[in-house]
């Protein structure tokens, strides 16, 4: 900014031009107020949520639903919160997380490491349970102030529901996301294999 | 930049103009987060690959190679398969369900790719734990979608019960209010067979394509 010096020198000095700059300016404010908020709001970040890496995995329509990911960080100094989003290509759009559970049928009888564990044919065929792997809605997804979630394969992802068409490698999807305190912030998602 | 003296400098006479300054400051610190790390905003926090997290075993070989539960259900035309009818060269064998957005694709793009880098030809079979959604013709889009290698089965839900016990595979329906419907909780291991039909590798979820390779070469060698 310029030294306060300066300002309270220069009318001093211009005189009735500086009035009629200052009444110039006064009248080009809203359109000035326009193009800085434009600028500022036009970027990968909004709100203070910024978006870095996204992709979504190839899918067949048949899945019923493909995957996104990314890493959301939130710039802000108050935590926000990913509660779902919206798509073209997509009847829904979800967060959800993988977690891990462990199996109904004898949890801890296979639990050596030791080449035998939950193997097929180890103990005659019978069930051997070990880890399974289930998925749960998340209905709010809190990124901490000055933090960041990272969704990737095996954990939290956007399930994209009932997809309209095959996502082939190569193609970019938009995806708008709908966060608690940013409000709506949409994103390129670009389709690849892994 | 409050004192009285220098306001006028600062702060614009026209009435319409401060109120503007006054939005405009707002908004862009609203914008650009300014209330915590406004240096922050512009650069992304975080540049990083998406990587597999460090697991402490990653698969389990079966040291002496022990023979495959056999796997008799249904291919993608409606004809009965049989695994053994692949002897002769090896092949992953995966069970899993088509509705599965993250797991499941995640794990077959690895074995796609870990049998890309070996350079061996080997095939795969993704048998479903959800026959009440994956019909045949379901899982022949689906298997396909991978490749011409990757082989879908289904069968009755007692079939499928069957077929899992005897691998040693655990899975059950999970209530959800998704809009996607109910979800599988089920086991994410990935064997091994090799040509001889004996199983070698237990893989575990994660594992990524280098270690499938490097298994599948181990396995291939004559």
């Amino acid at each position: 900014m310029t030294p306060p010096s300066q300002r309270e020198e220069r009318p001093l000095h211009t005189g009735n031009r500086a009035n009629r700059t200052s009444r110039v300016i006064a009248r080009l404010a809203p359109v000035l107020a326009a193009v800085v908020l434009v600028a500022a709001c036009s970027g990968g970040s909004s709100s203070g949520v910024t978006i870095t890496d996204p992709w979504v995995r190839t899918s067949p329509v048949v899945a019923g639903a493909g995957a996104g990911y990314m890493v959301i960080a939130n710039t802000g100094s108050v935590p926000d919160a990913l509660l779902g989003g919206t798509s073209d290509i997509a009847r829904a759009v979800e967060v959800h997380e993988t977690v891990a559970m462990p199996a109904s049928a004898e949890p801890s009888a296979s639990g050596a490491m030791d080449g035998g564990m939950a193997s097929p044919a180890a103990s005659g065929g019978a069930m051997t349970g070990g880890t399974m792997m289930g998925m749960q809605k998340v209905d709010r997804l809190e990124i901490p102030a000055g933090g960041s979630v990272e969704l990737k394969p095996g954990s939290y992802h956007l399930m994209l529901i009932d997809l309209t068409r095959e996502l082939k490698a190569g193609e970019t999807i938009e995806v708008t996301l709908e966060f608690e305190r940013a409000g709506d912030v949409k994103v390129s998602l670009p389709v690849r294999d892994q | 930049m409050s004192t009285p003296g220098r306001r006028a400098g600062l702060v614009p006479r026209h009435p319409v103009a401060a109120l503007m300054l006054v939005l405009v400051t707002a908004l862009v610190a609203a914008c650009s987060g300014a209330s915590g790390g406004a240096n922050a905003s512009l650069t992304p926090v975080f540049v990083e690959a998406v990587t597999q997290p460090p697991l402490g075993s990653r698969e389990t070989a079966y040291d002496p190679p022990r023979p495959s539960p056999s796997l008799r259900l249904t291919d993608g035309d409606g004809r009965p398969f049989d695994l053994a009818s692949l002897q002769g060269g090896p092949v992953f064998v995966y069970f899993g369900y088509t509705h599965c957005p993250d797991v499941c694709p995640t794990t077959l793009a690895d074995v796609r790719e870990g049998i890309r880098r070996a350079g061996v030809d080997a095939r795969v079979v993704f048998v479903t734990i959800d026959p009440a959604r994956d019909d045949a013709p379901a899982m022949k889009q689906y298997a396909g979608f991978y490749g011409p290698g990757f082989i879908g089965l289904t069968g009755t839900a007692a079939q499928i019960a069957q077929a899992a016990s005897t691998w040693g595979v655990s899975y059950t329906q999970l209530s959800s209010d998704s809009a996607g419907g109910y979800a599988m909780a089920h086991s994410t291991d990935t064997y091994l067979v090799d040509a001889s039909g004996e199983l070698r590798h237990h893989i575990f979820f994660g594992a990524g394509a280098d270690l499938i390779a490097k298994l599948l070469l181990e396995v291939a060698r004559p």
